[in-house]
């Protein structure tokens, strides 16, 4: 961001030209685009979500079948046809999805930036990045395909009660596709940490083992934190992997319970996938509660980006 | 001097380029300008969308319909049937709905609120399957009730015992479809009842080939799927013969048509809108479906669906032409 | 940072610390190198399943495999080992021959398919002389630099920019006569190649040789086309391989051996992978051995879906991804970099924003679900538009990774030094002069590998197109903007859930996949190389 006083000292004259003023609205409007894409997004979702919850559907001028606001957040039945909408169940999933994948991400992906940023030659790493880059480029239903084919089968042999769907598939490859993400955060973060403190510790006689983790991971921190949230949100919202790979059915299932992840649940995205590709009624109360998954995942992304964001702030070392 | 040289050498290229034009052009290196409207034979474009049950159905035919009017682009979108009605084809957006069962109320007024008249045609018959494994040698038919039992709600028997006295004291495996699918409507539909409901302890899926592997890894293992899937895995699983009161019938393209399996046998439908029809493409490819719906080739060999019997057929056809005549007044 | 010097384990530091035990530093360096790996490891394990079972090499002759083990594999791997150790850069030129090739090749099958199923070469040929019109126009305009205010000029530019795009192509279309499609595509995607051949070429020997060189260039590529039709490939696929894979190839090795002559025994090489590739196929032609019964084959890449699995093919999904992108591209990119632009240059630091930052890296994590969502409720429902189109489908997927572009072009624009800006501004530059100038070229590099690396994320998308409408089998390629477009995931995802026979999902499916990944990566490979190069650079 320009804070320079210097420059708008020195632009100043000519700030008002026809010309400035022109090139600057322009950018002004691609930059107020993307609030104009969340206000829209925000719109349609509460909108549409409004014409769902009993609560606010007469405000909509909807009558009919509407579902009450606190069955929706506590309720722990998805039963569509029989008009039982609980979230929990699609939310247990996805929180499964969620810790499955970063059981797998955040370990591997703060290793890798440890390793790229603290030991690898600058050949390693020449090689190591791109190949890290390709993993983030592998498109999201090519890793639904590789857990339902290849994923699944492989791990009926060492786990033979395991379902056709299950949770475990998705989340090993969901995680694998989070790992760049942790990882390039994170080696960005360690990256920036300053020489002299790494010199610091080696000179009191450290081992580079004690180096990493004990300077240059702590220091580095809020930028590590930064990674888990991002790719956390990644994961919560990841779409086609799940729809192909995790199961269609609704389960409420303990997260913390490794068994469950042997089972096949439904999260949120694909719930959404499932209801306006599926054969309800379009338009009636099923195909509504699309928009209220969808705010409610909303909500949650948004939740942990503002937290992740105050967080960063508050622990941010300046160099 | 660079001046000169510069001039020089662009007034050279220059004439060369001429040159070289000239010579384009005299070798019959043209062509004509694009001509309008040069096609003869039908162009346009056909849209259409709904269940995924009928959209392997639809593919065949379009294909088809392609190789002898290759000018008319077909799109084929599957969104489900109720999908398909609330975003696609009532607010006017395709010219066919596929639907795996009938169109509801509430799509009908969504339809006329957008001034959209949907026709219904019935295209084919799915002959739900019920499926169990190959060596499950105590059942070879089961009656309505039954299944019943079995799949509803209400009784959730735990293992074959508790449904028959004579089959095995094993637990009972079930797989099924979704609830997001037609099939499990029209199951609870035909078999179950509104009231009764289905029940939720069964390892549900959207891909029918799941089911399939399912009940060929369990001997204790059912399902029930479309017949399509059946067909492809005959020899990987056991289709059970349906008593609805007068005898077994097991599921096929001949019990199927004649109707005489019965309650499974679930009709598959395609919404043409009437507006749409007066388009010539649409109509022409609307007539070529009803036209080879008894195609067994077609639509039994590829898709693996029931055809229409004559009869139904030629009800179908007088149902088009009339509204075709209806929409072009 | 990697610090090079192994200051750490198995020291033996004198008296106060003791004995440092090594095998914590080794245990830790191994588990982590073994975390970096594991990802790629399986990914690369199931690469290669997919592989095997999209190609099925296991159905292949013995005898095909020993004939180009002879014919390919061993002079390769003697010839590499060879300049491996004699002169790596050599090595490492041939390598780079053999990929831009491999490469371009690929490109060149998407520009063919466009300029063969798309759009017309004389469409094309109408809008670009009106385009080379209007912008001359424009050049004319700006001539008048001092003697109009900058907003009359403007003005007069747009509209005569607006008469070149709306009015003049109606003019030219309506011409008797036309170069036939093979010269105008050999002509114009020719004259390109040529000019930045010769370009090329008058830099390292002169201006003469550089037009010589590019008119030699355009001649070769016109004669090639004309004589494509004998030898069996038609003039327009012709025009395009000779003049996006072919020559530019040939230019790139020819620039090499002239720039660095001790490094030519690696177009050597280069020659050796190439001549053993042509004469394997012949070979095994002539002595009559089946190849791998693959099911990525020519008529997997020319087809359109087909009820039987074994006539199916991805042609229109091919062709509409290629299409998404562009659009895709056009819509991003320019929004992209404004926004990022106004962020870093022009936006003051207060609340507001803080504001659109927060926005933006929330943007970036919403589901893809909810874009779907998003372009249904707003496009296709408010607006109106039908669905499933080029525009709304782009637009869609545009919104989609406006966020990524977003944020990496502010990287790429912050990377630039400060001291350039205050140099520029300290001239009396104004913002924009100092943006446009200084600023964007230096950042153009990293901004342009983000907007690749973006545009591969869009490629890879299926739910938003599901949600707007795309069908999932279309049976032609579409032709313009509002027709209904298919992409390469959506056809794969319909061939996995929606057809019964097990062909499809065993076989069309993991062929889908594999196509749909070579195409990424190279898309991937090409942005990498490119940052590597201005890295290094720069």
């Amino acid at each position: 961001m320009s804070t320079d006083d210097l420059e708008s000292d020195l632009t100043r004259r000519t700030e008002n030209a026809p010309q400035e003023l022109l090139t600057r609205s322009f950018f002004f409007l691609c930059a107020v685009l993307s609030i104009v894409t969340t206000v829209s997004i925000v719109v349609l979702l509460t909108t549409e979500a409004a014409k769902f919850f009993t609560i606010t559907a007469p405000l909509m001028g909807v009558e009919g079948a509407t579902a009450s606001v606190v069955d929706f957040l506590t309720g722990t039945d998805w039963v569509i046809n029989a008009g039982e909408f609980g979230v929990l169940p699609l939310v247990s999933a996805t929180l499964m999805i969620t810790i499955g994948s970063a059981v797998i991400a955040l370990p591997l992906g703060v290793a890798t930036a440890i390793y790229l940023s603290e030991y690898a030659s600058a050949r390693a790493r020449s090689m190591l990045k791109p190949a890290l880059e390709v993993l983030a480029g592998v498109p999201t239903v090519v890793y639904g395909f590789f857990a339902l084919i290849y994923i699944t089968p492989a791990l009926e042999v060492v786990l033979p009660s395991i379902g056709t769907f299950n949770m475990l598939s998705a989340s090993i490859v969901v995680g694998i596709m989070i790992i760049p993400m942790v990882a390039s955060i994170s080696e960005d973060a360690m990256s920036a940490v300053p020489d002299e403190l790494r010199q610091a510790g080696y000179g009191m006689g450290a081992t580079k083992f004690d180096v990493s983790t004990g300077i240059v991971v702590p220091a580095a921190l809020s930028g590590i934190f930064s990674s888990f949230i991002l790719a956390l949100s990644r994961a919560i919202g990841e779409t086609m992997a799940v729809t192909i790979a995790a199961g269609a059915q609704a389960k409420l299932l303990n997260p913390l319970n490794p068994a469950s992840y042997l089972e096949g649940a439904l999260p949120m995205t694909a719930a959404m996938v499932n209801l306006l590709t599926g054969d309800i009624t379009g338009g009636g109360l099923a195909y509504r509660s699309l928009f209220a998954i969808g705010l409610t995942l909303f909500v949650i992304t948004l939740v942990m980006n503002i937290v992740s964001d105050l967080v960063a702030q508050h622990y941010r070392e300046e160099y | 001097m660079t001046r000169t040289t510069a001039s020089s050498v662009s007034r050279r290229r220059f004439l060369a380029g001429l040159g070289a034009t000239g010579l384009a052009g005299l070798a019959g290196c043209t062509q004509s300008g694009p001509t309008v409207g040069g096609s003869d034979g039908l162009s346009g474009t056909v849209d259409i969308a709904g269940s995924s049950t009928v959209f392997p159905l639809a593919t065949a035919m379009a294909e088809r319909f392609e190789g002898q009017y290759s000018g008319v682009e077909i799109n084929l979108q599957s969104t489900g049937s109720g999908g398909g009605f609330a975003n696609h084809f009532c607010p006017g957006q395709t010219d066919f709905n596929n639907a795996s069962r009938p169109i509801k109320e509430q799509e009908q007024g969504q339809c006329q609120d957008n001034g959209v008249t949907p026709v219904e045609l019935k295209v084919a018959t799915d002959a739900l399957t019920v499926v169990v494994n190959n060596d499950a040698d105590w059942v070879d038919a089961v009656t309505v009730e039954e299944l019943e039992t079995i799949w509803s709600a209400e009784t959730t028997p735990e293992t074959w015992a508790d449904v028959r006295d004579e089959w095995p004291d094993e637990p009972l495996e079930l797989y099924g479809p979704t609830d997001a699918s037609g099939t499990y409507d029209y199951f609870i539909e035909a078999i179950l009842g509104e009231e009764g409901g289905h029940r939720q302890d069964y390892s549900a899926t959207e891909q029918d080939r799941t089911i399939v592997q399912g009940v060929e890894g369990s001997a204790n293992a059912m399902g029930y799927l479309g017949f399509a899937y059946y067909t492809e895995n005959s020899d990987a699983v056991k289709a059970l013969g349906i008593d609805d009161g007068d005898g077994p019938v097991k599921p096929s393209l001949e019990t199927a048509q004649a109707g005489e399996y019965t309650p499974l046998a679930r009709p598959l439908f395609t919404y043409p809108a009437r507006e749409s029809l007066a388009k010539t493409q649409v109509a022409t490819f609307a007539r070529y479906w009803i036209a080879n719906a008894t195609n067994r080739d077609i639509v039994a060999d590829e898709v693996g669906y029931v055809p229409l019997n004559s009869d139904e057929q030629t009800a179908q056809l007088k149902t088009l032409e009339s509204a075709i005549q209806a929409a072009n007044d | 940072m990697a610090t090079g010097t192994d200051t750490g384990p198995g020291t033996d530091t004198a008296g106060g610390f003791g004995q440092v035990s090594r095998t914590v530093g080794v245990v830790f360096r191994y588990l982590l190198l073994a975390a970096t790996m594991f990802g790629i490891v399986t990914l690369a394990v199931l690469l290669v399943y997919v592989a095997n079972d999209a190609i099925q090499p296991l159905t292949a002759d013995p005898g095909w495999y020993l004939t180009f083990f002879v014919t390919l594999v061993l002079p390769t791997g003697v010839a590499g080992a060879v300049l491996a150790r004699r002169n790596p850069a050599a090595l490492r030129l041939g390598a780079g021959v053999v990929a831009i090739l491999a490469v371009s090749l690929l490109f060149s099958g998407g520009v063919a398919m466009v300029f063969v199923d798309i759009v017309s070469p004389i469409l094309w040929l109408t809008y670009l002389l009106s385009l080379a019109v209007g912008f001359a126009g424009v050049v004319a305009i700006e001539r008048f630099d001092r003697r109009l205010p900058f907003l009359a000029r403007f003005g007069l530019s747009a509209a005569v920019l607006a008469v070149a795009l709306f009015v003049l192509p109606g003019i030219i279309w309506r011409s008797p006569v036309f170069p036939t499609d093979g010269l105008i595509v050999g002509l114009t995607l020719g004259g390109v190649t040529a000019a930045l051949v010769g370009r090329g070429a008058a830099a390292r020997r002169g201006r003469r040789a550089g037009l010589a060189v590019g008119g030699l260039v355009l001649v070769a590529i016109l004669a090639g086309t004309m004589a494509g039709p004998a030898v069996g490939v038609d003039s327009v696929p012709a025009a395009v391989l000779l003049s996006v894979a072919f020559v530019p190839t040939g230019a790139y090795a020819a620039g090499a051996a002239i720039d660095r002559p001790q490094d030519r025994t690696g177009l050597g090489f280069a020659g050796v992978v190439l001549g053993g590739v042509v004469v394997g196929a012949v070979a095994v032609d002539a002595l009559g051995f089946a190849g791998p019964q693959s099911w990525v084959n020519w008529g997997f890449l020319t087809n359109a879906h087909s009820g039987t699995a074994a006539n199916a093919g991805l042609y229109p999904a091919i062709g509409g991804s290629i299409l998404l992108m562009a659009t895709v591209a056009l819509l991003s990119f320019p929004l992209g970099v404004g926004a990022a632009v106004y962020l870093e240059e022009y936006a003051p630091r207060n609340r507001f924003t803080r504001f659109i930052d927060v926005n933006i890296s929330n943007l970036a994590g919403v589901p893809s679900v909810v874009y779907g969502l998003l372009g249904l409720g707003v496009f296709v429902t408010y607006l109106g538009q039908p669905t499933g189109t080029v525009l709304i489908g782009g637009a869609t997927l545009a919104l989609l990774i406006l966020p990524i572009v977003i944020i990496s072009s502010r990287e790429a624009i912050r990377g630039v030094p400060d001291d350039l800006r205050q140099a520029s501004y300290g001239m009396g530059a104004t913002r924009w002069q100092t943006v446009k100038n200084v600023v964007l070229p230096r950042a153009f590099p990293g901004i342009l590998t983000g907007t690749i690396l973006a545009l591969g994320r869009a490629i890879g998308e299926t739910a938003p197109l599901i949600m707007i409408g795309a069908p999932n089998v279309l049976f032609s390629l579409p032709t313009e903007l509002s027709s209904k477009v298919s992409a390469m995931p959506l056809q794969v995802y319909a061939w996995a859930s929606l057809f019964a026979s097990e062909d499809f999902y065993t076989k069309a499916v993991p062929a889908g996949v594999v196509v749909l990944l070579v195409v990424l990566l190279s898309m991937n490979s090409i942005a990498i190389v490119l940052r590597n190069r201005y890295e290094d650079e720069g």
